[in-house]
């Protein structure tokens, strides 16, 4: 596929698409509590980040500063080079895709009206967008033909999720930043999604920053995975890195559980 | 008396035609502006977080005063009788549930939605635009709903300012005391109101996203017929005003094609105001060029002496008791020669407006009882009433009960007051004595149901109230624009006794003929219409 239909983001980019973030905090009640605190982190092109960590540990806040839904108290975040506080929120949003917690589907809105909605923000000619969400529908098995055209109530939980990631795509974002998004699934359906994940991925070349508290959602989909505690970067490793080496008492005690399961099947099986 | 419906109906099909004309007109402008006024209010409170609280308890606060009260206080600020008033008042009465429920509607938007409006990349502008206020459409079309139910009722109120519409049917029933003819403009304005209500129903259906997952031609049909529903009903409206409005001009104007001048006739809302200001008006038509417009049954005297200074109409008939005491506040005077020449000066001097010629008859008020009650007690004048008064329920005007040569008036000069009191509307006061609710009413002295009712009079033998002789009140510059005015309703001076004003009344309170009727009889006996 084309690597960009139309231009999706005014920002002038560099050669390396990278995130980086560095000593961002992020305090309440005038810095006596943190929700995050002096995390640094480094995101390269095309790789697939893991925010992993237990609910309250400062993940999502970290992806929300990302796209400035939340302002950062100190520190500061790059995207494309250039730090996020001194471009326009509404345009970076636009060339960051976003998928929601809450899925976030516009109910007033068909299910082809909603993927399309960010090419219709940039002001893509109206057939040229229609395309472009047929392309993504395609894409994540809905047949635009059977659900284009209904509401997004008409629709499953995973079938929801999946417009919810076509929306995040339809303007071909360089980024993609997924907040939880498979939380609310069935195992099944997650396992199908997080396979289709890592196919687009590979499809596409997005660089992904991807929230869970889910060890094994984090072990399927990461090229490396930042363990989040109390607001506070505890490791960021490679898969290898962080079951090998954890580089605190946390991280060992996070990965040991399933680790010890995984043992016990390995036993168990002939 | 309960004759047949049709004929009474068919007589008026022309006049109900233009009245729920005018009703749509009402409430369909009155709606679209609290619409046009209400959604930015209700945006602003959902966006300020600092405005909410003022905005919606000052909207609140509207929509507690009493219709009645609004529309005196707008006429009071606004200067003016007619349809400005009315459709101000209409309007501010549809703001509160626009305003609270776009308020209620935005609030109300799932925060997770909200949060992909932002996240996605959205202006503020487009969040609204796009997300939030289609998702709170449903909210503020229920708001729309009650906001033009509420409306159409209302409405009904307006004919007391001369705003017309179907209320002035009631209006007339009630004065007339004729319940047909109240039932004449309260029946379409319920039928209306369900109209109304059904037509932005399905205009919200048509707006529903379910409509855009819908094809075919026929569904396309209906969705538009939907959408188009309210509009439909309003331009209907503009068709009946307009057909209407050239039906009743074409008996006003006669055969003569050049716009006429126009001279507006007010009355108070009752019987005997209605006949005199048939009268006046039949009298100018015949004998003048000029064209009447009748804004009969305005309200009290505040209301008609309001509307004559400021221009809304240009005659009616006062008393002089009224003009003395309740208009220019001065204190009573007991010698009934001398009460005109005083209001005579003093209302050319303040307000610029002149005192015609008495009618003739004083109608003065008159403490009155039931015949069988002062046959049975030997009552003939008020003071016989000090002992028993403690045990008497009286049912008195609201202007009877407030004004000092009233009821005050009989407290200070004879020394006794009532068990208890009752505020009454003038038309059904002699009802409510005669059906034993109350056992004394303030009648007035030419009522011709003082007769019809079997009721007494009694004499006010310490001289409360002051004469109260009618004559015609009339603005200084219509009577320097038209001076034929004054030549054509010379007739009319001194021709009606009390007596002659008492049978007049009867004619249309009991008969229940219409004061048209009645009026122009009169005028014919004496020889006066064929000029």
């Amino acid at each position: 596929m084309p690597s960009r239909f139309w231009p999706s983001c005014p920002v002038p980019r560099g050669y390396c698409f990278v995130i980086e973030i560095k000593n961002v905090s992020k305090s309440f009640d005038q810095g006596k509590s943190f929700a995050v605190q002096n995390v640094s982190l480094h995101v390269q092109q095309g790789e697939a980040l893991i925010l992993l960590g237990s609910s309250g540990c400062g993940k999502t806040t970290t992806l929300k500063m990302i796209n400035r839904i939340i302002e950062p108290t100190s520190g500061s975040i790059y995207v494309d080079g250039t730090n996020v506080l001194e471009q326009d929120p509404v345009s970076l949003r636009r060339c960051i895709g976003y998928v929601f917690q809450g899925i976030g589907l516009f109910s007033h809105l068909t299910v082809e009206e909603n993927v399309e909605i960010v090419p219709r923000l940039l002001g893509w000619p109206r057939d040229k967008r229609r395309e472009r969400a047929r392309f993504l529908l395609e894409l994540m098995e809905i047949s635009p033909i059977a659900y284009g055209r209904r509401l997004p109530q008409a629709l499953s939980g995973g079938q929801k999720q999946r417009i919810g990631v076509a929306r995040a795509l339809a303007a071909d974002p360089d980024y993609l930043l997924m907040d939880e998004p498979f939380g609310a699934l069935d195992a099944l359906t997650r396992d199908a999604l997080q396979q289709e994940l890592l196919a687009i991925k590979q499809k596409l070349n997005k660089t992904i920053i991807f929230v869970t508290h889910d060890i094994f959602e984090a072990l399927t989909l990461a090229d490396r995975i930042a363990v989040l505690h109390k607001g506070r970067l505890e490791q960021v490793g490679t898969k290898e890195e962080v079951l090998e080496n954890p580089a605190s008492p946390f991280v060992r005690d996070l990965f040991a559980k399933p680790t010890e399961q995984l043992a016990a099947f390995r036993r168990a099986s002939p | 008396m309960t004759g047949s419906w049709i004929p009474f109906v068919y007589n008026r099909l022309p006049e109900l035609w233009l009245r729920i004309g005018e009703h749509i007109l009402l409430t369909g402008i009155s709606t679209s502006l609290a619409i046009l006024i209400g959604i930015p209010l209700g945006i602003l409170a959902n966006q300020v977080r600092g405005l909410r609280g003022i905005l919606l308890s000052t909207v609140g606060v509207l929509q507690t005063i009493p219709s009645l009260a609004m529309l005196a206080i707008l006429l009071a600020l606004l200067q003016k009788i007619g349809v400005v008033p009315a459709i101000t008042a209409l309007t501010l009465y549809a703001l509160l549930p626009i305003v609270r429920n776009t308020y209620t509607g935005l609030e109300a938007i799932p925060p997770e939605m909200a949060e992909a409006a932002l996240g996605i990349g959205m202006t503020p502008g487009q969040q609204l635009w796009l997300v939030k206020l289609p998702l709170a459409l449903p909210m503020i079309i229920a708001g729309i709903r009650t906001a033009v139910v509420v409306n159409v009722g209302i409405a009904t109120l307006s004919a007391f300012i001369g705003a017309g519409g179907l209320g002035q049917f009631i209006n007339r029933g009630l004065a007339l005391s004729n319940t047909r003819l109240i039932l004449l403009g309260a029946v379409p304005a319920g039928i209306l109101a369900l109209f109304v209500d059904f037509s932005i129903a399905t205009a919200g259906w048509g707006l529903h996203p379910a409509r855009k997952t819908e094809y075919g031609l026929r569904k396309t049909i209906l969705r538009i017929t939907a959408l188009s529903l309210p509009f439909t009903l309003f331009i209907l409206g503009v068709i009946a005003y307009s057909t209407g409005l050239t039906k009743t001009s074409v008996t006003v104007a006669g055969e003569s094609s050049v716009p006429q001048a126009i001279v507006r006739i007010g009355t108070k809302n009752f019987t005997e105001q209605f006949i005199l200001g048939e009268m006046m008006a039949q009298l100018i038509e015949a004998r003048t060029g000029l064209s009447v417009e009748r804004k009969f049954n305005l309200g009290g005297t505040m209301i008609c002496h309001g509307s004559l200074i400021s221009g809304g109409i240009d005659i009616y008939p006062e008393y002089t008791g009224t003009g003395l005491t309740a208009i220019l506040q001065k204190k009573m005077v007991s010698d009934p020669d001398s009460v005109l020449p005083i209001v005579r000066e003093a209302y050319q001097e303040r307000f610029q407006v002149k005192w015609l010629f008495p009618f003739g008859f004083n109608n003065t008020y008159a403490i009155t009882v039931r015949k069988m009650d002062a046959n049975q007690h030997n009552w003939h004048t008020i003071s016989d009433l000090a002992s028993a008064a403690s045990g008497l329920r009286a049912g008195f005007t609201g202007e009877f009960a407030e004004r000092p040569d009233g009821y005050p008036g009989i407290i200070r000069e004879y020394g006794f007051q009532f068990g208890s009191i009752q505020d009454l509307d003038p038309a059904i006061l002699y009802e409510a004595i005669a059906r034993n609710q109350v056992d004394v009413i303030c009648a007035f002295a030419t009522d011709g149901r003082i007769t019809a009712y079997q009721l007494q009079p009694l004499k006010d033998n310490r001289n409360v109230f002051p004469p109260y002789h009618c004559a015609p009140v009339i603005r200084e510059k219509t009577l320097k624009k038209y001076p034929e005015i004054s030549d054509a309703l010379q007739p009319l001076a001194g021709i009606l006794d009390n007596e002659t004003m008492q049978r007049l009344n009867y004619e249309v309170d009991e008969r229940k003929r219409m004061p048209k009727k009645v009026a122009e009889e009169f005028l014919r006996k004496h020889v006066l219409l064929d000029h």
